[in-house]
Order: structure tokens, then C-alpha cells, then sequence
């Protein structure tokens, strides 16, 4: 047939018997046999090292940017690329490459965080109603629906502009608050699909309790899916804060944030282009790599889709 | 297909008070409306409790939400504390907005299907490889970033198109906002397709047509495409919603004066109106095409008509 | 001949290597005869069968050696439109699954009607008129009523007539079916392979069974070929390989039928598994499995013997070097 169905790294439907698909080795567990497709995708590796780095330099951003980023001279606002100053400086006349190698910190900080909250409430959340049903799963089903039902950066807007504090509590607990119920749906999903595997069935047969069935049998089953979306999602977290920031409700000054260093620097974009380029840059370039991560994750532990 | 319909508008409401009230509650609670009125001189407490027993805010919250929802059931959105009547607002800013959806989702349907389709049916070859990394990039610019940079150089550097669009919003100006606002997803479009398709490539019902022997183009249009634009039609809907409410940066950056930048606006002044009745708005249209999805859903895939 | 197939070879390649799928399969069927093709899953005989129908996945398959033959042409040679419109119209084939055969979201009329539509040119209105005759041919109750349901709303046994349905439309010379009964349940079984054997009859068409279900086979089929690793291992008239077969194998497979008057025995099974197509044994690619076998065995592969013998009806081969013994101790 002339479909170009070029799968020549798949086999399922070659007739061809059961010794045909059988990879080297041994069988593995889904988790190792995961670690084993991870460690041979490029993308993994360079979005891993990527990502290694910029916690590194956010944990310790003196090691490769020896100025302060708050100390700023008016005097050369505006300028650009000068020796020792790479980048040039901004609108207040901060040295760009010193406010973008700490604004790493704000974007992971709150990417972490956030993600961490969202997934174990989310988990929990789902993972509950999806195990035990009835008027609980039924009552968290409505609620998340609820929150669906308010557009993420309005209600950033609605929530966030009361807010005084420029630490990164606030924007954290808010994205937890909106991200929640999209993993608590995956939580509720895989945990169902999990119960309904024979064997858990069987254990239930054989007296398992709640409490062990849960633990020992579903848990393990229904965590790699969460584990594939809160990856993903930590990307779209960190641009959803570098957007909040933009708007003007998300991080605030003294705050060093990328999203807070695009707004200044867009207002003079006509006159000094490169303010905007190099936050701009290094966040989508954060983004793309946990997006990429997310992406080997899935195809690692998601076996349907290799 | 009756019964269905009407299952599903029992079950939008909840969800429809659920939301309208939290989003009532954080406009109402946190910020006080009245002192926002006066600005920075400090109200005559006489003229204040006046004005709180007009705009029924010495009530209970609840109450202040029941009555407001009954005024809005009777068309009355409330005034803003400028004295535009919402309604107004409302008119003006939902058409401008909904012609620049209109514009990014039909970029969407067109552009991302058509790359999906592309790659889709040459999984792993060259094509497909570069469909996937543009996506990647696409995704990971953020929509603030793309937007400053694109009017900069269509706007500014090259100078084809006015950077900022004119309070008359025509289509041809929202070309390139809508190219903006329409990016992200796009890309998630043209992903779902591709996985889509080269999923439906594999059926064994796909097999039969070309057992049939069903010409190539006949296979594609009338067996792959049917089937495998069914979960991308639903992200399109569902998106809608999404993209009206994701909007108010695109509005801020090109400065188009729709519903984003009403709410906008009406945040940073504090008025409470103005934000409940754009979101009040906001959040049915995003139920109402949530519904409209539900609803083509079935139409395209007759398992769930007649489940 | 209707369909002559001549030493096909075919080709999987995958990340692991080559897997050798059909190699060397010789088999013809004549207009109104029922071949039924035996094996294991594994054997090649559904690949053998894509490639005759045209729709094998290439890639990852290739078609290496050999010809097909059919009303004398070799479809090989055959240019892609042209084969195109040989198939479903001159061959036609029935799956498996009926369910994920057919397309879920066309009604079962459309996807009867199609057939007429893309091959004869007939109007929408036309085409539909046929779709419910073909649906009364095939014994589906209500057929007016129901030609415009989708494919879930029928039952399994009804969904596999619509196929068969599909695959009559055009009146083609030969039908492949692929397992057609064996996602059904036992008790519509019967009913459909008897359908399926009658309209045979009626048409005069070639039918070539595939099946691993020996039960099947002794009703309808007149000659049967059994496959093992991709080559045609014997090759006889129904009767005389149940009477007695001419290669172990297909000893091995009438042995572990279960019968009615050994009740209470252990059922016998051929030991081993089938061998990994990358990796085919030299010699004869059974003898890791056979009781019989001899050095001969692991070194010669043995050729298509011609088998003779007191009581044959027909022309019948092995590919045993000792057909001879295994005949004998039948």
C-alpha cells in the first residue's frame, strides 16, 4: 500500500509472530526499562543538562554573574554591549546579563514550587475520588469544573492585584490554586483505569484493604501520568508567572523576574532592542526545556507511543 | 440527541454559579469598590454608607451576588463607577475581541491542521522532524514575548502593518494579532493532529479502505481525516474560551481595546462592575462553546450519539 | 488457474533486524475450490495473504522474490492504479475483527454504498439501494431500516455478515478471508461460515481460508495448505491429510485436537515455540520441534516433495525428507 506509514521504528502490525518485537535484553519493569529509554534520547540529555544548569544557577547565581543586580547606574541607561557588560544595560541603567542570570531563580522557584503544590494536591485530590468514588468524586468533579470555568490569566489578574507581598508566595499559591484540578483529572483518570486492571481486582477478591490496595497496587500504576503532565506542565507555569509579572501582578520589584525585565524593556523596544532579547531569550529557552523533558518523560514511560 | 442537550445545560449550571461567584467574591471582597470611587481623598463616611446601600454592598455577599445576578438576568449589567452603563462597555469591547478569536481560529483550523496532516502522514521523515521542532519553539515563547517581538519587526523594522490597531479593530488588522494570540495553540493543534493521524494511519478500518480499493485521496479525506480530526475539533472549542480570556495580553501589546483590556482596565481602577459583568460574560461563552463541542462531537462521532 | 502464487518471499525490516516473514510460498487456487491456509500465528499466512491483496505496510515490509498470478496477470508487474482498482473489485478480503475493521464513524450503508461508487461510478441514491440488497443477501433482518446504523450498533456476528457483505459487493473472482470467525462467538461461528461457504458456491468464486481452526477447515475446505515459518510445509486434498498426514507438523496439529473418545487423556501439544523469524534454524526450520528429525534435518532444508501413495484424489506434496515414515506410521 502506498500510505506512507514509514514506521520503521515500530512493528505492531507486522504479522510477523511473537518473537519479532522482544528488544534486547531482559524484560523490564516500566520504570527502569523508562530510565533506559531516557538515558539513550538526545533530548532528554540536553534538556536535562539544561535544566541541571539553570538550577545550579539559581541556587548560586554568583558563580557565573559577579554584579548585583540591583545596582544600577542611570547614567548609562540604554547603553549597549560594552566590555565586562556583555549584554549591555537597561532602562534604569541595570546591567542586563547580571538580571538575567538572576532572574533564573524567580522563573525555577516558582516552576518548582508550584508544580510540587499543584501535583500533590492535585494527585491527592483525584487520586482519592478516582479510588473511591461516589458523592466525593462527584462533588470534586463539579469543583474542578468550576475552576476550569475561570480564565487562568484573569483571574491572576482579579486575585494577584490585592496583593502586596514581592516574595513569590503569592503567585506560587495561585497557580497551584488554577493548576490543581488539571492534574487532580489525570489523577482521577489513571487511578480508575488502574482499579479496573485484573489483578487488583484480584487482590480486592482476596481480602486486600483499602488502604494496601492503594498503596501497593493502584498508586504505583497511575503515577506516571502525573508524573508525564506536571512535567509539561512546569514549562507552561513558568511562563504563565513571567506573564503575570508582565501584566504587573505577578513578581514585583525588588524581585529580580524576566517577566518584569520584558514589560520595562518592551516599552523602549524601538530604541534598545536587545533589553528585550536576552530575557526574553533565556525564558523561552527555560521553558522550551522542560517542555522537551516533559516530551522524553512521556515517550519514556508512555510505551504505546514508541 | 434532545435528552443529551439538555443533560448538558443541567450540568452547565452549576458550574456557571460556581464560577460567577468566586469570581465575584475576589472582586468584591478584596478590593473596597467605594474608597477606590474617591480615589485618594478619604470619603465622607455619610456619602459613603449612601453610596454602599445604593450598590446593595451593605448587604451580605450573598445576597449582593443573588441580586446582581437578578439584575443581570433582567439585562442590567450595573454602572460603572465613571457612570458608563457596562452595557455599553460590553457592546463596544465583545465585538472587537470576538472578531480577533475569530481571526486566531481560523489560523488554527487552516495552519495547524494542514502542518498536522503534513506530518502526520510522513511520521519521522524530514518534514515531520521540522513541524515538531517549530512547535516546540513555538510553545515555549510565551505569547508576551512573540507579540513585542513580531510588532517590532512587522511593525517597527519593516513597517507592513501599523504596530497598533485602531479603535475600529477591522479584520485586516488583526491579522497579525491574531497570528499572536493564535501561536501557542496552534502549535497544540498541530501536535494533536499529527499524533492523531498518524495513530489513525494504523487502524485496521484504514486498512480495509485500502482493501477496498479506495483511491489514496479518497482514503485520506473521507476514512483518515474524519476520524482523526475529532479530539483536535474538540481542543479547537474548547480553546475558544481560552483564547478570549488569554486575549488580554495580545489586546495590551497591540493595543486593541476588547474585552482584555476592559478588564484590565477596570482591575487597576478597582471597578467592580465593569470586572464581574465582562467575566460574568466571559465565563458563559466559555460554557456555551464548551457545549457547542459536546454538542459536534456527537454530531462526528456516532458511538457517543448513541451511547 | 485463478490465483497462482509462485515462490513469494517477503521481508519485515525492523530496528531489532530482518525478519524473515514468507519465504518461498507456492500455493494456486482455482475459481470455485476453498484453500484453507494453516498455521500458527507467525506462520506468514496473513502476510502471504497482504501481499496477494495488495496492502501490506511498505514500509516496514518488502516484497523480495516471486510472482502472483491472477487471471493470468502478474499483479507485481501491476502499476499502483491499476492494482488499486483490481483490489476490492476482482479480490476482495474479510478481517479479522469486524469492529475495528469497519470505519466507526460511517454508517455501514455508506461504507457498503462506497464500494459502488469509487468502482462503478453509481450515483449516492443507486449505490445506497445496492448497500441493502447486498444487507438482504447477507441475511441481516431489517435491512432497510437498518443501512444507515453504525457499525456498533450491530451485533458481532452481524457486523462480520457486513463484511462479508462488503467484500461480495462487486462479485470479485476470489476472497481472501482472514480468520473470519475466530473473534466470534462459537455459537455464530457455524451460521456465518456456512453464509460464507454458500455464496462461495453461488458466485463460483476461489476462497482462501485462512484459519488456525482445524474444526473450520474439515466442513468447507477442499484443499488445504499448513505453513510453518513462512514455507508451505504441506500441501493436500481435505481428506487425505486428515486420513493421514504426510509432515510432522501437521501431525502435531491434528494431534492436539481435542476428541470426544480420548476423553480423560492428556491433550498432546507440539513442544517448543515457533522460532524467531530473525533467526530461522537452518535445515529444515521445524526440526528444533520435530520427534522425527535427523542430521539430515538440521542441515537439508527439504524441498516440496511430491507425495504418492495408495487412495490419493489429488495432488499432494510435503516437505518432509521423510514423508515416507510419517505417511506410514499414520
Amino acid at each position: 500500500m502506498d500510505l506512507a506509514m514509514s514506521e520503521a521504528e515500530t512493528l505492531e502490525k507486522a504479522p510477523g509472530g511473537p518473537p519479532l518485537g522482544t528488544g534486547p535484553g531482559k524484560p523490564r519493569s516500566l520504570w527502569s526499562d523508562a530510565w533506559y529509554q531516557l538515558r539513550r534520547n538526545p533530548i532528554f540529555l540536553v534538556s536535562g543538562l539544561l535544566i541541571l544548569f539553570l538550577v545550579v544557577i539559581s541556587l548560586w547565581p554568583g558563580l557565573i554573574a559577579t554584579g548585583n543586580p540591583l545596582e544600577c547606574h542611570l547614567a548609562k541607561a540604554q547603553e549597549g554591549s560594552q566590555p565586562g557588560h556583555p549584554f549591555g544595560y537597561d532602562s534604569q541603567g541595570c546591567d542586563v546579563y547580571t538580571r538575567t542570570v538572576y532572574g533564573a531563580r524567580a522563573s525555577i522557584t516558582v516552576g518548582v514550587c508550584a508544580t510540587l503544590g499543584a501535583a500533590l494536591l492535585g494527585s491527592l485530590l483525584g487520586g482519592l475520588a478516582g479510588f473511591f468514588g461516589g458523592w466525593w468524586d462527584a462533588l470534586l468533579s463539579r469543583v474542578a469544573d468550576i475552576f476550569f470555568g475561570i480564565p487562568v490569566i484573569l483571574g491572576g489578574l482579579v486575585l494577584l492585584s490585592v496583593v502586596t507581598s514581592s516574595t513569590v508566595w503569592p503567585v506560587v499559591g495561585f497557580i497551584v490554586l488554577l493548576g490543581w484540578p488539571q492534574i487532580s483529572r489525570i489523577a482521577r483518570g489513571s487511578v480508575i483505569t488502574a482499579k479496573q486492571n485484573d489483578y487488583v481486582q484480584a487482590a480486592r477478591a482476596l481480602g486486600a484493604g483499602n488502604g494496601r490496595m492503594l498503596l501497593r497496587h493502584v498508586a504505583p500504576n497511575a503515577v506516571a501520568p502525573v508524573i508525564v503532565v506536571a512535567t509539561i506542565a512546569l514549562g507552561t507555569y513558568i511562563a504563565l508567572e513571567a506573564t503575570l509579572s508582565f501584566l504587573g501582578v505577578g513578581l514585583r520589584p525588588p524581585t529580580v523576574s524576566w517577566g518584569i525585565d520584558i514589560a520595562n524593556a518592551a516599552q523602549s523596544i524601538r530604541n534598545a532592542p536587545h533589553m528585550l532579547l536576552w530575557p526574553a531569550g533565556a525564558l523561552s529557552i527555560t521553558v522550551l526545556a522542560f517542555i522537551m523533558l516533559g516530551d522524553a518523560v512521556r515517550d519514556a514511560l508512555d510505551p504505546k507511543l514508541r | 440527541m434532545g435528552r443529551y442537550v439538555i443533560r448538558r445545560l443541567l450540568q452547565m449550571i452549576p458550574v456557571f454559579i460556581g464560577s460567577t461567584f468566586l469570581i465575584f467574591v475576589m472582586v468584591y471582597a478584596l478590593g473596597d469598590p467605594v474608597a477606590a470611587l474617591f480615589g485618594d481623598k478619604a470619603p465622607d463616611p455619610a456619602t459613603a454608607a449612601r453610596i454602599r446601600k445604593e450598590l446593595y454592598l451593605d448587604q451580605p455577599l450573598w445576597k449582593q451576588y443573588l441580586h446582581y445576578m437578578g439584575q443581570i438576568f433582567q439585562g442590567d449589567f450595573g454602572t460603572a463607577f465613571n457612570g458608563q452603563k457596562v452595557t455599553e462597555l460590553l457592546a463596544s469591547a465583545y465585538p472587537v475581541t470576538l472578531r480577533l478569536t475569530l481571526v486566531a481560529v481560523v489560523i488554527e483550523l487552516v495552519v495547524g491542521i494542514t502542518l498536522g496532516v503534513v506530518s502526520g502522514l510522513r511520521r519521522g521523515r524530514t518534514v515531520d522532524t521540522s513541524v515538531l521542532v517549530l512547535t516546540l519553539v513555538v510553545i515555549s515563547v510565551p505569547t508576551f514575548v512573540s507579540g513585542y517581538v513580531l510588532q517590532f519587526l512587522f511593525g517597527v523594522k519593516w513597517a507592513v502593518i501599523r504596530p497598533t490597531v485602531s479603535p475600529e479593530a477591522p479584520f485586516s488588522e488583526l491579522l497579525l494579532p491574531g497570528t499572536v494570540l493564535a501561536l501557542v495553540s496552534l502549535a497544540y493543534v498541530t501536535r494533536l493532529t499529527r499524533t492523531s493521524i498518524a495513530e489513525n494511519v494504523r487502524a485496521d478500518y484504514l486498512r480495509t479502505a485500502v482493501a477496498k480499493g479506495l483511491p489514496r485521496r479518497r482514503i485520506i479525506t473521507r476514512h483518515l481525516l474524519r476520524n482523526s480530526l475529532i479530539p483536535v475539533i474538540t481542543f479547537i472549542g474548547t480553546d475558544i474560551g481560552a483564547l478570549m480570556g488569554g486575549a488580554i495580553v495580545t489586546e495590551k501589546i497591540f493595543n486593541i481595546h476588547g474585552v482584555g483590556y476592559q478588564i484590565y482596565q477596570g482591575i487597576l481602577r478597582n471597578n467592580a462592575p465593569t470586572v464581574v459583568g465582562f467575566v460574568t460574560i466571559l465565563v458563559i461563552v466559555f460554557l456555551l462553546a464548551n457545549l457547542l463541542v459536546d454538542l459536534l462531537y456527537a454530531v462526528l462521532d456516532p458511538r457517543i450519539r448513541y451511547a | 488457474m485463478l490465483l497462482d502464487v509462485r515462490d513469494l518471499h517477503v521481508e519485515f525490516r525492523t530496528r531489532d533486524g530482518v525478519a524473515k516473514a514468507v519465504n518461498g510460498v507456492t500455493y494456486s487456487v482455482d475459481a470455485g475450490e476453498t484453500l484453507a491456509v494453516l498455521g500458527e500465528s507467525g506462520s506468514g499466512k496473513s502476510v502471504t495473504a497482504q501481499a496477494i491483496m495488495g496492502i501490506l505496510d511498505i514500509p516496514p515490509g518488502r516484497i523480495t522474490g516471486g510472482e502472483i498470478l491472477f487471471q493470468g496477470r502478474d499483479l507485481l508487474q501491476l502499476k499502483e492504479d491499476e492494482r488499486r482498482k483490481v483490489r476490492g473489485a476482482e479480490m476482495a478480503m474479510i478481517f479479522q475483527d469486524a469492529l475495528s475493521s469497519l470505519n466507526p464513524v460511517l454508517s455501514v450503508g455508506d461504507q457498503l454504498g462506497e464500494m459502488f461508487i469509487v468502482h462503478r461510478g453509481m450515483s449516492r441514491k443507486d449505490a445506497r439501494a445496492k448497500a441493502v440488497e447486498l444487507m438482504d443477501r447477507v441475511r441481516i433482518p431489517a435491512a432497510k431500516e437498518r443501512v444507515g446504523q453504525y457499525p456498533h450498533q450491530f451485533s458481532g456476528g452481524m457486523r462480520q455478515r457486513i463484511m462479508i457483505a462488503m467484500a461480495l459487493a462487486l462479485e470479485p473472482a476470489l476472497i481472501i478471508a482472514d480468520e473470519p470467525t475466530t473473534a466470534l462467538d462459537v455459537t455464530v461461528q457455524a451460521q456465518v461460515m456456512d453464509l460464507l461457504a454458500e455464496l462461495q458456491q453461488e458466485y463460483h468464486m476461489g476462497l482462501i481460508l485462512i484459519t488456525h481452526d482445524l474444526g473450520v477447515v474439515a466442513d468447507v475446505a477442499d484443499r488445504i495448505a499448513v505453513m510453518y515459518a513462512g514455507r508451505i510445509v504441506e500441501t493436500a486434498p481435505v481428506h487425505d491429510i486428515y486420513k493421514a498426514p504426510a509432515h510432522p507438523y501437521t501431525r502435531g496439529l491434528l494431534d492436539s485436537i481435542p476428541r470426544l473418545d480420548q476423553k480423560g487423556q492428556e491433550l498432546y501439544a507440539i513442544k517448543g515455540l515457533p522460532p524467531n523469524l530473525m533467526a530461522i534454524p537452518p535445515g529444515c526450520a521445524f526440526h528444533p520441534r520435530c520427534p522425527r528429525a535427523q542430521d539430515i534435518c538440521r542441515t537439508d532444508e527439504p524441498p516440496l516433495f511430491r507425495v504418492e501413495g495408495p487412495g490419493e484424489d489429488g495432488e499432494r506434496r510435503s516437505a518432509c525428507h521423510f514423508w515416507r515414515e510419517t505417511l506410514r506410521d499414520a
